[in-house]
């Protein structure tokens, strides 16, 4: 009796995920655009305040591709723990609670690129 | 004699005064023309292909981050703020031209 009661249980948690913050990929939809938009509106600031070697389109190119990288994600709860941490940084950095070396990070300038052919890697030492 | 409190009664001369303004006479040609300057200043956007009826998905080929930023470019030109609700509603720029008429109370 008490198995069948805690099997029912676990089948009824397993249909619905419980959401994150929002309900429909509607309200997520609209978290994400808000958030580019702060983002967007922002980066004229940062680039004056962090006295960081960046153009504006350089700025907002990198925006772009930040979001882009994500573009395939269609789980809503997903959506919103990523809308959460992009809102995170974003608070982070206008209140400059970061220095210049954590805003040119995003830029990965001194990050070189892992090898994909088969000889970069040849060179690199890995094995195939 | 009572010694003057602030400069400009000192000086006698600057009465302060306030001086209100009108703002410009918008006119539907004026909002269409400025509008098209907005977006044709936009870097995503062809200015060979852009007419008041051409649709920013399917004409324009723009996608929703794109929209975003173009109705920024329009909030800044007007000086004020398109809701999220009001702005995922204008998909060309005719029905921007026809939100600001409304919101300007621009009336031919």
């Amino acid at each position: 009796l008490m198995s069948s009661a805690g099997g029912t249980l676990i089948r009824q948690a397993v249909k619905e995920a419980k959401p994150v913050f929002s309900a429909t990929s509607e309200d997520a939809r609209r978290r994400v655009l808000n958030l580019y938009r702060a983002w967007f509106r922002q980066l004229p600031y940062i680039i004056r305040e962090y006295d960081v070697p960046l153009t504006l389109p350089m700025c907002r190119r990198k925006l772009r591709e930040n979001f882009e990288k994500y573009r395939q994600v269609n789980d809503i709860r997903v959506i919103d723990l990523l809308v959460a941490k992009g809102q995170m940084e974003l608070v982070e950095t206008a209140h400059m609670w970061k220095q210049k070396t954590h805003v040119m990070d995003y830029f990965k300038q001194t990050v070189t690129p892992k090898p994909t052919d088969f000889l970069g890697k040849f060179f690199d030492g890995k094995e195939p | 004699t009572a010694a003057p409190t602030n400069i400009l009664s000192a000086l006698g001369t600057i009465a302060p005064h306030r001086c209100y303004g009108h703002g410009v006479e918008m006119t539907r040609h004026m909002l269409n023309e400025r509008v098209l300057l907005v977006l044709r200043l936009f870097d995503k956007i062809n200015p060979d292909k852009l007419t008041l009826e051409s649709q920013f998905a399917k004409d324009l080929g723009l996608d929703s981050l794109d929209h975003v930023e173009l109705i920024m470019a329009v909030e800044d030109e007007f000086g004020f703020e398109i809701p999220d609700q009001d702005a995922e509603r204008l998909r060309s720029p005719e029905d921007i031209v026809q939100y600001l008429c409304d919101k300007l109370d621009v009336f031919d």
